[in-house]
């Protein structure tokens, strides 16, 4: 029932937007450059999957944005279980996150390819660096959140601090490490996309950052359309049927949120 | 199964209503603007090859030539957000390379060529000794260049299509970087294997020891080109022919500067770019300064035979206002 609801109300919503946007493209306030047609955006979309181009490089930026994730994902575990264990690593971790946090990723471009070229390592790398930051905040927030008490019964049966962590606090701040794990996604393709419309592709086809970028050098308008609706889609498709499928699997089925 | 009641359709309708009308104060504000009696916005560009338009701006020769003119100048990335700040009307002048203005074209932008501002050495730099031509490059090689569609890579495809009869061999080895990025990357000698570039990188580079020439533009087009045109809009060119004259004028007193105290503009230039002043008169006694344009009809032949634009040029009248120089 509820998600009849929502499927309803983005249908509807899309719909007025669509007419919204097609009222002012035929309308001709604007050139055709500046607002293209639905059809015309259709179109560009259509001849960019027919020849293959937009689904090899869709494929290859979801390759880097799972491979900077799943590194993110590692380092923020890693850390923030460690900050948990011992006191002075958490005061380090915090001031890594101090500095770290508020840098964006492109504002690091070019001591980035000082060090690590101009290939994919560096595009990971701005990834990585992304997400891991608030993951960590995120993580250590739902440990932080858990009862005192869950811990001491944890000591009373003789569990190690490691024990502690991951047989109570990873399971108990899991909602955290969901949400970390939801904004870590939407960071990282953010990070991916502007770091290809930087690079540009090194040897091959490259990502949608660089269809996209592309599309815009040769000033192909509704070009650059189809590029934003692929990204979305992909946006919409892993928000309804990767995380909410994960959280109805875990923390929905075991009674930790609504 | 009702789900909406009445009333929450009257409001979501609302809702709709109101962003729409938004929308539509967001068109009506956009076409009060512009009060000034006379107003030219132009895009402020450095590098050498842009020295004219830095000379007028020092010199104030727009504001001498049209009294109560109001110039402003924008700065602005790259070539792409000269073009976008032009459809959107944020910009009335640009200037660029001959093939992204035909880009702009052939995609139903409303501009023309203005005037030439430059013709300078353009070539393709490496430090691999083993690298003779552009037949020695290899898959695992890379090329450097500004970005897809720019002159640097239309000149390659150029010379590609010369060699090997296919413009886009090279296609998948290209690397996007910035002039000063790929400068820096070249030297480094580590991720790039060559460079495509224009002054002042290509003379900076070459002073390195090892590093060599292997293509220069005049052998991709086999002749003489310009390097750098200026664009004015439609909209511009038909509403304001006073401002627009002006602003030709003052263009080829610029260029005239130039070419007659070299020197003098050295010393301003000096001081705008923050080079030492024997540099720069170097450099700009290397780049030929002239608003005639050469080399349209070739570009735009490459360009629509190997469909990077849909059409070629039948009639130069569509691509160039009245009183252009055009040497064939």
């Amino acid at each position: 029932m509820l998600n009849d609801h929502k499927y309803i109300q983005r249908t509807f919503w899309i719909i007025v937007f669509m007419i919204i946007w097609e009222s002012i493209a035929l309308s001709g306030i604007f050139s055709p450059l500046l607002v293209p047609s639905i059809q015309t955006i259709l179109y560009s979309l259509y001849l960019s999957i027919i020849d293959g181009g937009i689904i090899a490089q869709t494929l290859y930026s979801l390759n880097l944005i799972l491979r900077g994730l799943a590194v993110g994902l590692i380092i923020a575990v890693v850390l923030s279980s460690l900050s948990m264990i011992f006191k002075t690593f958490e005061g380090l971790v915090e001031t890594l996150i101090t500095i770290a946090h508020p840098l964006p990723g492109i504002a690091l471009l070019p001591l980035i390819i000082i060090w690590f070229g101009a290939g994919t390592n560096a595009i990971i790398f701005i990834i990585v660096h992304s997400v891991v930051w608030p993951m960590i905040l995120n993580l250590l927030t739902g440990f932080r959140s858990i009862p005192n008490i869950y811990k001491q019964v944890g000591q009373t049966y003789g569990l190690n601090p490691f024990e502690i962590v991951a047989y109570i606090m990873v399971p108990a701040s899991f909602p955290y490490f969901l949400a970390g794990i939801k904004i870590g996604w939407a960071r990282a393709w953010r990070a991916l996309i502007s770091a290809e419309m930087v690079f540009g592709a090194a040897g091959g086809g490259g990502g949608l950052g660089w269809f996209i970028f592309k599309k815009r050098v040769f000033m192909d308008n509704p070009g650059i359309f189809a590029g934003l609706i692929v990204i979305v889609l992909i946006g919409i498709l892993v928000e309804d049927f990767i995380f909410n499928k994960f959280e109805e699997m875990t923390v929905k089925k075991w009674g930790m949120t609504i | 199964m009702r789900k909406y009641s009445s009333k929450k359709i009257i409001k979501i309708l609302l809702t709709g209503f109101l962003i729409f009308s938004l929308c539509l104060c967001g068109c009506v504000s956009k076409s009060t603007e512009n009060t000034a009696k006379y107003e030219i916005k132009i895009a402020e560009q450095y590098g050498l090859a842009y020295a004219p338009i830095s000379i007028m701006k020092q010199n104030k020769i727009m504001e001498k030539n049209l009294l109560g003119v109001e110039v402003s100048w924008q700065q602005l990335g790259n070539t792409a957000a000269i073009r976008e700040a032009m459809l959107s009307n944020n910009l009335d002048v640009g200037f660029m390379a001959i093939p992204p203005f035909l880009i702009g074209w052939d995609k139903g932008m409303e501009w023309k060529i203005t005037s030439g501002l430059s013709a300078s050495p353009i070539g393709l730099i490496t430090y691999r000794d083993d690298i003779e031509s552009i037949k020695d490059f290899s898959e695992d090689d890379r090329i450097a260049l500004p970005q897809p569609g720019s002159i640097q890579h239309i000149l390659l495809s150029m010379a590609c299509e010369k060699e090997f009869g296919n413009a886009q061999k090279y296609d998948d080895i290209l690397v996007t970087m910035s002039h000063p990025d790929g400068m820096n990357t070249l030297l480094a000698k580590k991720d790039i294997t060559a460079h495509f570039t224009s002054p002042p990188y290509i003379f900076k580079e070459l002073e390195n020891k090892g590093m060599h020439q292997i293509l220069s533009g005049k052998e991709s087009m086999g002749k003489d080109f310009t390097f750098i045109v200026g664009a004015t809009t439609q909209k511009f060119h038909d509403a304001n022919p006073e401002v627009y004259q002006a602003f030709v004028k003052s263009l080829n007193e610029a260029i005239d500067f130039i070419q007659n105290n070299p020197e003098e503009a050295a010393k301003i230039l000096a001081s705008v770019y923050d080079l030492p002043e024997e540099e720069v008169l170097n450099y700009i006694s290397q780049i030929t300064y002239e608003n005639k344009v050469r080399g349209l009809k070739e570009f735009a032949a490459f360009l629509s035979r190997n469909n990077y634009i849909s059409k070629d040029v039948s009639d130069l009248n569509d691509i160039l206002w009245e009183d252009v120089d055009y040497v064939k």
